[in-house]
């Protein structure tokens, strides 16, 4: 039995290289055995393996939350301030704008959460997609008592990896100003993750 | 004062329903950058969309 030893193995010859594929180890190995389109010689990369198995080409995980409250005025669609990072791997959210806006084309899974401090009445969360509502409704509540009232909103969006963003509203009807709850993730906080690329 | 109270002040006529999402005619909005509320969309059927003027002379 003979034994090939390569950091490059071509498969396929065909004239035009992206009918061709290249496994090969990178040129300073990490672990990792790559997959790319095209001839040996300049292969773009579309999978990896290392020892656990397939590793996902990119992965996205952005959690932000409020640093301070939120004014929110009666019967106002309000943009939550979201300017505290707890993870961001891939630098997605601009702090800045208060909103998440990443680079990378593909579908996101959303969690978000609004929590009142205290409110009694008609209240709701929402994801705003490129500064209009997205069809992306969370949680409506109508509450009798004044209490600290959550309100998730999930789902899943596509994002063009350019120059699509996400900002988090809430909105009330209690009948006065209420204030969205910041200073941690407890209760107002919006998460994204990458779940497939597209 | 807010923009809410404003405007109903000067449409007494107004209720919460007319502020409601989805079913409401008028959508207020406050996008945190420092301007404040703004009438986003007024759809009202009778009500004229209230100038920044008259908006200003609610006390």
């Amino acid at each position: 039995m003979s034994t090939v030893k390569s950091k490059k193995l071509q498969v396929g010859t065909d004239a035009s290289a992206s009918n061709n594929f290249t496994i090969y180890q990178p040129a300073t190995p990490d672990g990792t055995l790559r997959i790319g389109v095209g001839n040996a010689d300049s292969p773009t990369e579309v999978g990896r393996f290392n020892s656990n198995g397939i590793v996902p080409k990119q992965s996205i995980i952005s959690v932000v939350f409020p640093s301070t409250d939120t004014s929110a005025s009666n019967s106002t669609f309000t943009k939550v301030s979201l300017d505290t990072i707890t993870v961001d791997n891939d630098s997605s959210f601009d702090t800045t704008n208060n909103r998440f806006n990443p680079q990378i084309a593909g579908y996101y899974k959303i969690d978000a959460q609004v929590g009142f401090i205290s409110a009694s009445g008609g209240m709701l969360s929402e994801i705003y997609k490129n500064g209009s509502a997205a069809n992306f409704r969370g949680n409506q509540q109508y509450h009798l008592t004044a209490n600290r009232r959550n309100l998730p909103v999930t789902g899943v969006i596509y994002m063009n990896g350019s120059t699509d963003y996400l900002e988090l509203y809430g909105f009330h009807g209690t009948g006065s100003t209420q204030s969205i709850a910041g200073t941690n993730s407890a209760h107002t906080r919006f998460s994204a993750y990458l779940i497939h690329q597209a | 004062m807010t923009l809410y109270e404003k405007i109903t002040t000067l449409y007494t006529e107004l209720t919460d329903a007319d502020f409601m999402p989805d079913s409401g005619t008028i959508m207020l909005q406050n996008d945190s950058d420092g301007k404040g509320d703004y009438i986003r969309e007024w759809n009202h059927p009778t009500l004229a969309k209230p100038t920044q003027e008259q908006l200003d002379g609610v006390q």
